[in-house]
């Protein structure tokens, strides 16, 4: 790929290679992929975090159904914020400050499509895809820069309309990220000015960002086809790579079925058609003034049809980056590279056969039934390869425990607990019994929360130094790990008590009307109130404590998130300088760039020599043989060939 | 299609553009006039004229989009597409009448008849 | 430092990078069509109304089929212009391309707007009327609005918040005629359920004459809530000190589990107490000085008028006395397919008020025609058919509707035609309606999806439009000075054409012939 071999057809183009690019141009609009996919990144971050508080607003509603929000008149005085909060939330505060369910409904539904939406997947695949797959794969940027740009413009629209939602006249929507219809459809239909209503803010947000990410997807997948470096052969493409490859076509060909359903519901909205509304509908004891004729069940074939493969975009981010993380901590080869990507090209094919086991409880008939079940339970098969490949990749491993891998060696417990209670829920009989409870919220809580949020985190910490040049604290990083780890536990653990107990998801109250469900008792309830009562505090012995728990686990959460946010931002201007462009001795091409990379990454001829995983490689003088250095680290004598330095010193935490 | 320019070649092509696109017109009075005969069933009206569509849509994607010879990836790109698109249609119909407890596998066609 | 490949292949994979890219968009395209059609199929299969079969006039559509036919044979032509370097030739096929494009966009237009202006009443029995509306002497449709005459509007503020809370200012004003309405005296207000709680005050609205605008809505608002918000706290400071009597009550008892017992729900009683936030809504009733006038389009009200109310979709509601509610409909068909056999005849459109006895006699006439015709073509030769006549979607087209092509039966009286309307104009009374629309994605979801489907086409065909004509405009430079890049360009182009005009092969057969 040298400069020569490429023929030379816009020579305008150079020129913006030699002037200094204004400032705008250089961090706003910028073409180059690792600005894009910082901003990506940043913004997925910080929509994490909202996202979070929105949770923290119905964490507390549901251990303390009726009671004022604490501190809410201190929230309400502060300027300019407190303006933002009554806008957004407290004008639909009950009037002495405590959630109502309408509220806790709003919430939800932001809650569930801003961290699927525009936390998750902006930061793991929009986000780390753009900063670091061109650079894994040893070229200058994505294939097509300014669709690039683009991408990011559209997903931010998308952004600001879906923050708009909250502001416009009946507030954001109610009815769950799922967005089913009818309800959706005709929830305050008696709205006649239809901007007045957040669902159709809600439409117009999902219908940018479902562009933005096909624009990001046609990017990721033609460049990883057509721009790997000189002898970066398919099977020489480290991991990450392949499964950010695979996310692409997840979310080229699942997405537009979702944008046909958001198609759909608007023209039920705007235009008063029936595509999702059946004959006879009858709401609030009134006929609806609709033709009918169409079918709640297309909307949710359409839905999960995308929303299944989502689920796999939103997992794969985190398989991705462990796949570099694990060897370089273990300083072992990733184990069954090639089993590992057979397996996740199976299971993005899979998952586009499976959507309907979202649906067991809307009436199929039993052979639709079966097929879904069949293929459900087949595609627990390549996940748990995948897991299994990262656990024995450990193996025999010396293991550095810096943050990232703290991290991701929590991940393979977290995702086991996930994965293993999504399997019973692949059979319909189960399911029965189980769908809609607090025990669904548990499993998928488990697989992406500390799950993938883990996995990003420790993305976050892995490629932090090649970004910026600084290493994040690793004081400071524990300090993240270690209340994050017990917050999620707390959390999300006794969600599968209570779900199996009967309770539901989407309860405002977390289940204090319902008395029958919450005076059951067991082990984990007297437990609970005994410990209360140890503290002083009057917990009930009856299913309801556990929603303190979990609350508390909650806001252990949130004070744990407060040393990643200082340690992020501080760390960029103030953290330990990295001594060399390898900082952590790793063998994967993005090492081998300056640092931070410049407009147009490599200052050396890039050629792959070898796959991804040299570690501990016998006979090789290091434990580590970077596939950009031709032969035992020598570089060839012109220098053309030359690998960035790197550093032993800071091998540290052995 | 490759980067040839041979002029001879490419006017050679331009004949079979102005063909193709012959038969389409063609192909399309055919489609009305057979909308306007009345098969024995109307699902077997429905039947022809998607049969005549596709074989008119396959002439598109064969000779004006150069699918006729085109690289082994894009033909991958395509396969999964089509397996995915078909998924789409076969489980969306098979979930609105369960051939083992309805109706068999006619309930389908049985349906356009009303 | 430029991207590599983006106009020569890259040797192993054979694929310059647009080209790789343009394919991986029209694969989602295909799921996105796909998507759409599989929703036309789901929703032709699960239809419980006759599917419109013919309805659609294919003459349109089928000269629009031949346009984009046309024009992709002439962008294909073009890019082999640009590789043959005839320039000339590039140029005049480019612009006729985009031709196309313009052509097939002004027939959608004229089809699109022909569909607004036609409207389909259902009646109570399930017989479907369509036509038009009457139009003024201007020639403008004079559209379909109840007329009311109002005396008192009852507005209902919200105490909790609402999505959709009072708002006569949007919700009402708008339908009165003759500028806002004057009001006497202030407001009455309904007490509350609550025991203690005192009505709103309104005396600062004055006491006559007072106009119902922005501002004092929100007088009669901030005052109302106000009032409510007392009320609340009145009653919550009642229930609390109940509570607190019980408890008090409770612990006064000896020693014991009955004390025990008494505490724990007294303390309940009081948590639940402190925790009381249901804040009332109150209703404020409004006295007109003089009648008002109303005409308001009856997707703007709430629920159907009665007799001496309307409701806004704001649920604020006038009373007084309806005007008139008919609807007027020039009709031009009947369709009875969703009634039973023996019901036909007697269907509601032909009482004496509507259609009347003629063109029921005609209906029947022609049944029988029909039903002759039927036997006489699928005739088995033994006296009876080769195919069940209830199946045949075009016999029960033309045997159970009526084309209503004058204002009496032809061959009756041999209808008047001339100066007046060419169909029988009805005045339809609202009660005997239970759906109306005119011809968009309300009226079922046989026209929803053919307007989203060539919708969402037409905006395909005016993208791509674009970017040919951009290429056509602005590429010139390259044209003369890199052509194999803009024939890289017309070819990926091109490809999204012939990627529109083969939806569009599907679609003509799909909503307009089959
Ligand atoms: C390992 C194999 C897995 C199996 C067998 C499985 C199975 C299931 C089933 C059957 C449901 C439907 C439960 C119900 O609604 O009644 C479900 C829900 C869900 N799963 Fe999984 N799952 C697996 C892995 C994952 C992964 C990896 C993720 C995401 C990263 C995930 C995310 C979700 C989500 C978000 C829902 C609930 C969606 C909603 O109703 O709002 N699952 N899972
Ligand atoms: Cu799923």
């Amino acid at each position: 790929m040298s400069a020569a071999a490429i023929p030379h057809d816009h020579a305008h183009d150079h020129a913006h290679d030699h002037h200094e690019q204004s400032w705008i141009w250089k961090y706003v609009f910028s073409t180059d992929h690792k600005t894009i996919g910082m901003q990506y990144a940043v913004t997925g971050m910080l929509f994490l975090l909202f996202g979070f508080f929105l949770m923290l607003l119905m964490r507390w509603s549901i251990a303390y159904p009726g009671v004022p929000l604490p501190g809410i008149d201190v929230l309400r005085a502060i300027p300019g914020l407190g303006w933002a909060f009554e806008e957004m939330f407290g004008r639909w505060l009950n009037a002495d400050g405590s959630l109502n369910g309408e509220l806790y409904n709003m919430l939800g539904a932001m809650h569930g499509t801003i961290m699927v939406f525009f936390g998750i997947v902006p930061l793991g695949f929009a986000g780390f895809v753009n900063f670091v797959m061109p650079l894994q794969i040893g070229t200058i940027d994505m294939a097509f820069p300014k669709l690039n740009m683009a991408s990011y413009w559209c997903f931010f629209v998308s952004c600001v309309l879906m923050m708009l939602s909250f502001f416009v006249g009946t507030g954001p929507v109610q009815t769950g990220w799922t967005m089913y219809s009818p309800l959706a459809s005709t929830m305050t239909i008696g709205v006649s000015d239809v901007w007045n209503h957040g669902h159709t803010w809600w439409l117009m947000a999902m219908v940018f960002n479902i562009s933005a990410s096909l624009l990001g997807s046609v990017n990721v997948v033609a460049t990883f086809i057509n721009l790997r470096a000189k002898g970066m052969s398919y099977m020489r493409l480290p991991f990450f790579s392949w499964a950010m490859f695979v996310i692409g076509f997840l979310l080229l060909l699942a997405f537009p079925p979702l944008e046909v359903a958001a198609l759909l519901q608007l023209s039920d909205r705007v235009f008063g058609s029936s595509f999702f509304l059946p004959t006879g509908l009858v709401e609030g004891g009134k006929h609806l003034d609709i033709s009918g004729g169409g079918s709640p069940l297309l909307y949710q074939h359409l839905f999960w049809f995308l929303a299944h493969p989502e689920v796999y975009v939103l997992i794969l981010p985190a398989f991705a980056i462990l796949s570099d993380v694990i060897p370089n901590n273990a300083r072992r080869p990733l184990w069954g590279y090639k089993t590992m990507v057979y397996s996740v090209l199976t299971l993005a094919f899979l998952s586009f056969l499976v959507w309907a086991h979202h649906m067991y409880l809307t009436g199929m008939g039993t052979m639709m039934s079966t097929y879904f079940q069949i293929t459900t339970v087949l595609i627990s098969v390549p996940s748990v390869i995948l897991l299994t490949c990262l656990m024995i990749s450990l193996w025999g491993g010396s293991i550095r425990f810096n943050t990232q891998m703290l991290f991701a060696s929590a991940f393979l417990p977290m995702f086991g607990i996930g994965g293993l209670t999504g399997l019973p829920l692949a059979f319909s009989f189960i399911d029965l019994a189980l769908h809609d409870t607090y025990y669904v919220i548990g499993h998928f809580h488990y697989v992406v929360a500390p799950g993938t949020l883990f996995a990003l985190f420790a993305g976050v910490y892995h490629w932090f130094p090649k970004a910026t040049g600084r290493f994040m604290s690793d004081k400071l990083g524990k300090l993240h790990f270690w209340p994050s780890l017990i917050g999620m536990n707390l959390l999300f653990a006794p969600m599968f008590i209570q779900g199996m107990a009967g309770f539901h998801r989407r309860w405002y109250d977390g289940g204090k009307y319902f008395e029958q469900t919450a005076a059951f008792q067991n082990w984990s309830t007297t437990f609970t109130h005994k410990v209360g009562a140890f503290l002083g505090l009057d917990i009930p012995d009856n299913m309801l404590s556990l929603n303190v728990v979990m609350s508390f686990g909650a806001f252990i959460l949130a004070l744990g998130q407060v040393p990643f946010i200082i340690n992020f931002w501080i760390s960029i201007k103030g953290g330990e300088k990295v001594k060399s462009d390898n900082p952590w001795q790793a063998t994967t091409l993005e090492w081998a760039t300056p640092t931070p990379p410049p407009h147009g990454n490599f200052v050396f001829d890039v050629n792959a020599h070898r796959g991804p995983y040299e570690y501990s490689v016998p006979g090789h003088p290091a434990d580590f043989f970077p596939q950009w250095e031709s032969a035992h680290g020598t570089p060839k004598p012109d220098g053309s060939d030359a690998p960035a330095k790197t550093e032993s010193a800071h091998a540290a935490h052995h | 299609m490759s980067d040839s320019a041979d002029p001879a070649e490419l006017q050679k092509h331009v004949k079979k553009y102005l063909l193709i696109g012959g038969i389409l017109l063609a192909a399309t009075a055919a489609t009305i006039a057979i909308a306007f005969y009345e098969f024995p069933t109307h699902s077997m009206n429905i039947i022809v004229g998607m049969i005549v569509a596709t074989i008119k849509a396959s002439l598109v994607a064969l000779i004006f989009m150069h699918l006729n010879h085109e690289r082994p990836l894009i033909y991958k790109f395509l396969a999964f597409t089509t397996v995915f698109c078909v998924v789409l249609f076969v489980l969306f119909i098979f979930s609105n009448a369960d051939p083992l407890v309805d109706h068999g596998f006619d309930a389908p066609l049985e349906a356009v008849e009303k | 430092m430029d991207i590599p490949y983006t106009v020569h292949a890259r040797p192993d994979t054979g694929l310059y990078n647009a080209k790789v890219g343009i394919w991986l968009f029209l694969a989602s395209e295909v799921m996105l069509f796909g998507g759409l059609f599989s929703s036309y199929i789901f929703l032709r299969l699960g239809a419980d109304y006759p599917w419109p079969i013919h309805e659609l006039d294919w003459t349109l559509g089928g000269i629009n089929t031949v346009v984009l036919i046309a024009s992709s044979v002439t962008v294909v032509w073009a890019w082999a212009a640009v590789k043959m370097r005839k320039h000339g030739l590039y140029k005049i096929l480019m612009l006729i391309t985009i031709l196309c494009a313009a052509v097939f966009m002004v027939n959608k237009t004229i089809e699109y707007t022909g569909k607004l202006n036609h409207w389909s009443v259902t009646l109570t029995d399930g017989s479907i009327l369509s036509g038009h509306l009457p139009k003024d002497e201007k020639g403008h449709y004079i559209p379909y609005q109840v007329k009311f005459e109002g005396q008192e509007i009852t507005l209902t503020v919200s105490g909790m918040h609402r999505a959709v809370d009072a708002n006569p200012v949007d919700y009402v004003l708008p339908h009165i005629e003759g500028g806002a309405p004057k009001f006497k005296a202030a407001p009455a207000a309904a007490a509350y359920s609550f025991a203690k709680a005192k009505s709103p005050d309104f005396s600062a609205l004055g006491s006559s004459d007072w106009e119902l605008n922005a501002s004092t809505f929100a007088q009669i608002r901030s005052i109302s809530l106000a009032a409510a918000r007392e009320a609340w706290k009145a009653e919550r400071d009642d229930k609390i000190a109940l509570a607190e009597k019980a408890l008090a009550a409770a612990e006064a008892l000896p020693e014991g589990q009955e004390r025990a017992y008494g505490i724990q729900e007294a303390k309940k009683a009081l948590t639940s107490a402190k925790n009381f936030n249901q804040v009332p809504d109150t209703k404020i009733k409004l006295v007109a000085t003089a009648p008002f006038k109303v005409a308001v389009e009856a997707s703007k009200l709430l629920a159907r008028q009665t007799a001496d109310a309307i409701i806004f979709r704001d649920g604020s509601a006038a009373t007084g006395k309806l005007l008139d509610d008919k609807f007027t409909l020039e009709a031009d068909a009947l369709d009875l397919r969703s009634l039973a056999d023996q019901a036909r005849e007697k269907s509601l459109a032909f009482d004496a008020r509507y259609l009347g006895e003629k063109w029921q006699k005609h209906f029947i006439a022609n049944r029988a025609a029909e039903n002759k015709k039927f036997d006489e073509k699928y005739s088995d030769g033994k006296g009876g058919v080769t195919r069940d006549r209830e199946k045949s979607a075009t016999f029960k087209k033309h045997a159970y509707g009526l084309h209503l092509d004058s204002p009496e039966p032809k061959g009756d009286h041999g209808g008047a035609l001339g100066d007046g309307p060419h169909h029988p104009v009805l005045h339809i009374e609202s009660k005997d309606i239970t759906f109306f629309s005119n011809y968009t994605p309300k009226l079922n979801t046989y026209y929803a999806i053919y307007f989203t489907l060539t919708g969402l086409h037409g905006l395909h065909v005016v993208a791509g439009a674009l970017v040919l004509a951009y290429f056509l405009v602005f590429n010139g430079r390259m044209l003369r000075e890199d052509p194999e890049h803009l024939a890289n360009r017309i070819e990926v182009g091109g490809l999204f054409w012939h990627f529109v005009d083969l939806i569009w092969i599907f679609l003509f057969p799909l909503l307009y012939l089959l």
